[in-house]
C-alpha cells in the first residue's frame, strides 16, 4: 500500500508539472491548449537523442532537452496562439487540435514510430521506515513540492508574476494599467511549456515513449485541470496529487481501469460544478 | 348517418386539423415539396456519379462517413457545441447493431433499429451531463465519456464485445435484401443517406432549428425569451447521436465487423475536419467536407507519407483563413454573383429607358 502511495505521488508531480503551463494558458488567454504535451514529447525525445546518441550523462542532457524547447514553445505561442486571443473556443480548439497533429507527425518523422525506452538514471533506493523507496522517484515529488513553492513566491513577489495573477483575475482592467500583456502571456505561454518538458524529462526514464504519449497523458491533465478549477494554481497543484492518487489506487486494485477512473472523477465534477467558459 | 356518429366524426376533423397546423408549423412555411425532391435527386446524382472514378464499396463508405458528418454538423454547425466524442455514438450503433446480430437476432433491419436505439439511450444518459457545460468543457467532458465507452468494450465487458479483436457480423438475406452484396449495400446507404438529409433538412429548417441556432448565437438570450434551452440542447444531442447511432449500424453492416476503432477517440478529428471545411452549419457543407475529408484520408496516405501534417495545415488554413467552408464560399460567391446580375439587369433597364 505504501508503494501504491508513492507511485501515486510520483504519477501526481508528473501531471502537476504538464497541467501548470495548461492552466495557466487557459486562466489568462482563454485558450484551451491542446498542443500543449507537444512540447512535452519533443523534449522527451531530444532527451532520448542525446542520452542515446551522444552520450551525454543525463542531467546535462535533461537541461538541454528542456533548453531546446523553449524556441518551440515561443513560436506556437507567436505564430498561432497570439492570433486566437478572443476568438471563439472551438476554433482555438481546432487549431491547437492542429498544431499537436503536425509536431506528432513530425516527431514520427524524425524518430520514427518504434517506442524506446531509458532506463532509472540513478539506480539507487532509499531505506524509509523499512520500506525501500527508488530515489529517482523521491527527488520528482521533491521538485514538484518545491516547483509549487517557487510558483508561489513568483507569482506573489516578483512583478511578472504579479502581472500574470492580476491577468489571471480581469484581463481588461490589467490592460487598462497601460501593461501589454502580450509579452507577458508570451512568457507564461513559454514558462508552461519548459514546465511540460522538465515533467517529460523527469517522467521519460519511468515510462514508454512513443509519439503518442503526449496526446495520451494531455487528457488526463485536462481532468486535473478541470477538477482544480482552471487558472487557479493552488488547485492544479492539489488536484493533480489528488488525481495521481486516484490512478495509483485503482491501479492496484483494477489496473486496466486506472485512467479511466480519472474520466469517471471529471464527470463527477464537472456534473456538481459545470464550468461555464 | 347518426347523430352520435357525426359528432365522433368532428371529432376526428378537430383532431385531424390540429395534427396538420402542427405539422406546418414542423416543416418550414412556403417549402415547395418540389424543390426538396430535387435537392435529393441531386445529391443522390452526386454519390452515384462518384462510383466510376471510386468504386461502389468506397463511395458506401463515403456515404456512411457523410451520415455521421451530418450528425456532427447538428450538433457543432447549427448548435455550436463542439464535440470531441462523438465517435462513441458510432461505436456504440456499431456494436449495438453488431452484438444484436451475433446474440439477438439475424434481421439486419431489426438490428439497425436496436443499434440506434442503444447510441439514442447512450446520449440520453450522458446528455443529462454533458450538455450543461459548454465549449470547452463539453468538448472535453465528451471526450472523456468517449475514452470510458472505449475502455469498456476494450476490457470489462470483454467477454461480450471480444475486446480488441472485435467480431465478425453475419446478417440474414431477406429475399433480395442481401447484405453480403456490396451494390445492395451501395443503394441501401444511398437510401438512407437521402433519407436522414431529407428528416435532418426539415428539422433545421422548421422552427426548432431556428431555436437551436439561436441557442448558437445567445443561449442567455434564449432563456429570457421563456424557452427551456436545457431541453432543448439534450434533445439536440440525443438526435444527433441517434443518427451518429444510425451511421455507426451502417458501419457494421459495412464492413460485417466490428471492432474498438469504431470508436477510437483520435479519429473524432475527421468529423470536425469535415464540417470545418465543408462549412459549419449547412447540411450539404457536411456532405461535401465528408468526401472532401474522405477523399483526403482514402488516397493522401498513398502518396505522401505525412499527410497527418497535411490534415494539420490544412486545419490551421481553415481555421485562420477560411472560416466559412467551401459550401459557405459557394454561397457568397452564388449571392455576390446573383447581386451582380441584378445590378446589371437594373443598370440595363436604366439605359433603357434613358
Amino acid at each position: 500500500m505504501i508503494y501504491t502511495l508513492m507511485y501515486g505521488l510520483t504519477i501526481g508531480a508528473i501531471l502537476y508539472f504538464i497541467s501548470i503551463g495548461l492552466s495557466l494558458t487557459f486562466g489568462t488567454m482563454r485558450v484551451t491548449n491542446f498542443a500543449h504535451t507537444i512540447t512535452y514529447t519533443i523534449g522527451v525525445y531530444v532527451l532520448v537523442a542525446l542520452v542515446q546518441e551522444a552520450n551525454m550523462s543525463y542531467s546535462l542532457a535533461a537541461a538541454l532537452s528542456i533548453l531546446a524547447v523553449v524556441p518551440i514553445g515561443y513560436v506556437i505561442e507567436r505564430f498561432i496562439i497570439r492570433r486566437l486571443y478572443g476568438d471563439s473556443l472551438d476554433y482555438t480548439f481546432i487549431a491547437t487540435f492542429a498544431v499537436s497533429l503536425i509536431g506528432v507527425d513530425v516527431v514520427k518523422w524524425i524518430w520514427g514510430v518504434q517506442p524506446k525506452a531509458l532506463g532509472d538514471p540513478i539506480k539507487r533506493y532509499v531505506d524509509l521506515a523499512g520500506f525501500m523507496f527508488p530515489l529517482y522517484r523521491l527527488i520528482i515529488v521533491g521538485i514538484a513540492i518545491a516547483l509549487f513553492l517557487a510558483l508561489q513566491v513568483f507569482m506573489k513577489r516578483t512583478m511578472v508574476g504579479k502581472i500574470i495573477v492580476a491577468a489571471l483575475e480581469d484581463r481588461d482592467k490589467v490592460r487598462c494599467l497601460g501593461i501589454k500583456l502580450d509579452k507577458y502571456f508570451s512568457s507564461a505561454f513559454v514558462l508552461g511549456s519548459v514546465l511540460a518538458a522538465l515533467g517529460g524529462v523527469l517522467y521519460a526514464p519511468i515510462t514508454s515513449i512513443h509519439p503518442y504519449m503526449g496526446t495520451a497523458i494531455l487528457l488526463l491533465c485536462f481532468a486535473v485541470v478541470i477538477v482544480g478549477g482552471m487558472g487557479n494554481l493552488k488547485g492544479t497543484f492539489l488536484a493533480a496529487f489528488a488525481l495521481g492518487m486516484v490512478i495509483a489506487i485503482t491501479a492496484r486494485y483494477w489496473p486496466p481501469g486506472a485512467e479511466t477512473m480519472v474520466f469517471v472523477v471529471m464527470a463527477i465534477v464537472l456534473m456538481f460544478r459545470p464550468i461555464d467558459v | 348517418m347518426k347523430p352520435e356518429a357525426r359528432e365522433r366524426n368532428r371529432e376526428h376533423m378537430v383532431l385531424d386539423t390540429n395534427v396538420l397546423s402542427r405539422r406546418s408549423s414542423w416543416c418550414a412555411p412556403n417549402r415547395p415539396g418540389w424543390r426538396h425532391f430535387y435537392e435529393l435527386l441531386l445529391i443522390g446524382t452526386g454519390f452515384v456519379a462518384l462510383v466510376p472514378l471510386l468504386r461502389a464499396h468506397r463511395v458506401t463508405d463515403f456515404m456512411i462517413f457523410c451520415i455521421f458528418a451530418m450528425s456532427f454538423d447538428l450538433l457543432y454547425g447549427y448548435m455550436g457545441r463542439l464535440s470531441f466524442g462523438h465517435l462513441l455514438y458510432l461505436g456504440a450503433g456499431a456494436y449495438g447493431a453488431g452484438l444484436a446480430l451475433r446474440y439477438v437476432t439475424s434481421n439486419p433491419f431489426l438490428a439497425i433499429l436496436l443499434g440506434t436505439a442503444l447510441a439514442c439511450l447512450l446520449a440520453m444518459l450522458v446528455g443529462t451531463v454533458a450538455v450543461r457545460a459548454t465549449g470547452a468543457c463539453f468538448a472535453l467532458i465528451n471526450l472523456a465519456f468517449n475514452q470510458t465507452g472505449w475502455f469498456l468494450v476494450m476490457s470489462p465487458l470483454r467477454r461480450i464485445t471480444n475486446g480488441q479483436d472485435g467480431f465478425g457480423v453475419e446478417a440474414m438475406r431477406l429475399g433480395w435484401i442481401d447484405f453480403g452484396d456490396a451494390n445492395f449495400r451501395f443503394w441501401f446507404v444511398l437510401l438512407v443517406l437521402l433519407l436522414t438529409f431529407s428528416v435532418l433538412k426539415r428539422l433545421v429548417s422548421a422552427p426548432y432549428g431556428v431555436l437551436v441556432r439561436s441557442v448558437k448565437e445567445d443561449e442567455m438570450r434564449v432563456r429570457f425569451l421563456g424557452y427551456n434551452t436545457y431541453f432543448y440542447k439534450w434533445l439536440t444531442f440525443v438526435i444527433s447521436a441517434a443518427v451518429a447511432g444510425l451511421a455507426g449500424t451502417l458501419t457494421a453492416l459495412n464492413y460485417a465487423y466490428v471492432n474498438p476503432n469504431t470508436m477510437d477517440v483520435h479519429k473524432n478529428v475527421g468529423a470536425v475536419f469535415a464540417c470545418l471545411i465543408g462549412g459549419a452549419g449547412h447540411l450539404y457543407g457536411a456532405l461535401v467536407g465528408g468526401v472532401v475529408y474522405m477523399l483526403i484520408s482514402n488516397f493522401l496516405p498513398v502518396y505522401i507519407r505525412c499527410w497527418e501534417m497535411f490534415l494539420g495545415f490544412a486545419l490551421l488554413i481553415v481555421v485562420f483563413r477560411f472560416r466559412q467552408g467551401i459550401w459557405g464560399s459557394l454561397q457568397v460567391w452564388f449571392s455576390q454573383a446573383a447581386a451582380i446580375g441584378r445590378l446589371r439587369s437594373h443598370s440595363g433597364k436604366e439605359a433603357l429607358l434613358k
